[in-house]
């Protein structure tokens, strides 16, 4: 039933129903939706994606400088933070090896301050015993004059000039033994 | 539980609508009046040809050419409309359509890259929508059910409106659309050394000039080949013209009879298939030309390559 206006004679290929008119209505038609489509919605669409994806884009990069940035900050932060860190650990050092350099110095200065104070005091020591010394002698020297005057003024008794004689050795011995102790 | 609760009344309504439909349909009626002509609905008439439904001007309107029009306002309101007022962070309407082209272009530029998918999706695009939109739309019930009596008849003789992928005038339109294109963009690309592949005449010349016979030969070879890629780029407007034209009239025929048939329920499966096949039709549609223009504009320059190894040997 199909094939017989296929093969018929007069329809032929005809019975499809091929017509020139209607064929350039269609390809008229398609191209007035393709312009209108083209022109009114391809164009805003696909100009919108591409708006879209750009700003996409921008906000991504414009994301990645931001992180980039804030790192670089956190770097340079940490840098400021290590260098403060570094300098304040250098001053400490330094003010203790300053502080150990003064006590150093001090305690230097101060033994040499004893050191010379006791060598004064040992001076003076000396001195004054030189001179205890030089009196002791003096009034020894006196003390034998005067026993001298008095064994002179007194009687030529010889025991009695033996007796002063010896009160006066001894006297002066006590003295020398005091000295040569006092001396060591 | 619920499910089933629903499922059964539903299977069983359906099942009564369909028993319904086969007896008050031809097939009751040849059991129980003798005689299919006294079915629920008329026999369906088959027919190839579009029916004019008035003349414009001496020329013929068809019922084909006014669903191609139905369609075409149809696709411009939805697109246009939805496109009207763009704004970057879309409105629902405006989400759909942009969805729709963005998924489009999507197929195109993995198909054939950024770079041509930029001028290739316009007519391609345009091509798909028109096929879809045209069978789809061709689905609503005012198709099969508006039209006019022919006198002395019972019955709608001439549809208003009938799907233009069933009148061949428009797949064939399509289908010089997308020949057209695919060698304007071959051409745009490859300037006239695109038109030296289809005629290949140089290798049998050169065996002429050398006096070899097997150049010649294989120039005659080369030549042939050339005659037939020129074939076969015609041949493209035939297959797309008639497979379109095929499926979208064996759908419809497939859909009369179903309905004349069983009149509930089954034809709905062939309602969803034919869905189906509206769009995978549109799809092959495009995606063939999409694969035509690309090998027009990019696999011409390996063939010449070939070609020049050949002829050096």
């Amino acid at each position: 039933m199909l094939l017989a206006p296929l093969l018929a004679e007069e329809t032929g290929i005809g019975a499809l129903g091929i017509d020139v008119g209607s064929l350039i209505v269609y390809l008229i038609n398609f191209g007035v939706l393709l312009a209108v489509l083209y022109f009114f919605a391809y164009k805003r669409v696909l100009g919108m994606l591409d708006q879209r994806s750009g700003r996409i884009k921008e906000s991504l990069e414009e994301a990645d400088r931001v992180r980039e940035e804030s790192q670089q900050q956190q770097a340079s932060m940490q840098q400021a933070l290590n260098e403060g860190r570094q300098e304040g650990q250098r001053v400490l050092v330094e003010a203790r090896q300053m502080a150990e350099r003064y006590r150093e110095d001090q305690q230097a200065s101060a033994r040499a301050e004893a050191e010379a104070f006791k060598e004064s005091a040992r001076d003076e020591i000396r001195q004054e015993r030189d001179a205890a010394l030089e009196q002791v002698r003096r009034q020894f020297a006196i003390l034998a004059v005067t026993a001298a005057e008095r064994i002179i003024s007194r009687s030529l008794d010889a025991d009695a000039h033996k007796d002063l004689i010896d009160e006066v050795l001894t006297q002066g011995g006590a003295l020398s033994s005091s000295e040569g102790s006092s001396g060591g | 539980m619920a499910q089933s609760k629903i499922l059964l009344p539903v299977v069983g309504i359906a099942g009564l609508l369909m028993l319904t439909g086969l007896i008050i349909g031809p097939v009751g009626a040849a059991l129980f009046q003798g005689s299919a002509k006294e079915a629920f609905l008329p026999v369906p008439e088959v027919h190839l040809a579009p029916q004019t439904v008035f003349h414009l001007g001496g020329f013929a309107v068809t019922n084909t050419l006014l669903s191609a029009w139905l369609t075409t306002i149809v696709v411009l309101l939805l697109f246009v409309g939805g496109t009207r007022k763009m704004q970057v962070v879309p409105a629902r309407f405006q989400n759909v359509i942009e969805i729709f082209i963005e998924a489009l272009y999507g197929f195109m530029a993995g198909v054939v890259g950024e770079r041509f998918a930029r001028s290739f999706f316009p007519v391609l695009a345009t091509i798909f929508i028109f096929v879809a939109f045209n069978a789809w739309i061709a689905l609503l019930p005012i198709y099969p059910t508006v039209g006019f009596f022919a006198e002395g008849e019972h019955h709608i003789t001439t549809h208003l409106l009938r799907s233009a992928g069933t009148d061949i005038n428009m797949p064939l339109a399509l289908a010089i659309i997308s020949f057209v294109f695919v060698e304007a963009w071959g051409l745009k690309v490859h300037k006239v050394p695109y038109l030296r592949d289809f005629f290949r005449f140089g290798g049998i010349f050169n065996g002429i000039i050398k006096m070899k016979p097997g150049a010649v030969f294989y120039g005659a070879i080369d030549a042939f080949v050339g005659l037939l890629e020129l074939i076969s780029h015609f041949i493209r407007l035939l297959s797309f013209t008639f497979r379109l034209f095929g499926n979208m009239l064996a759908g419809e025929i497939v859909l009369f009879m179903v309905t004349f048939l069983v009149i509930f329920i089954a034809p709905l499966a062939f309602y969803f298939l034919e869905i189906l096949v509206g769009g995978v039709q549109a799809l092959i549609f495009t995606g063939l030309t999409l694969v035509f223009g690309l090998m027009a504009v990019t696999q011409h320059d390996e063939g010449h390559e070939e070609h020049a190894a050949e002829g050096a040997h």
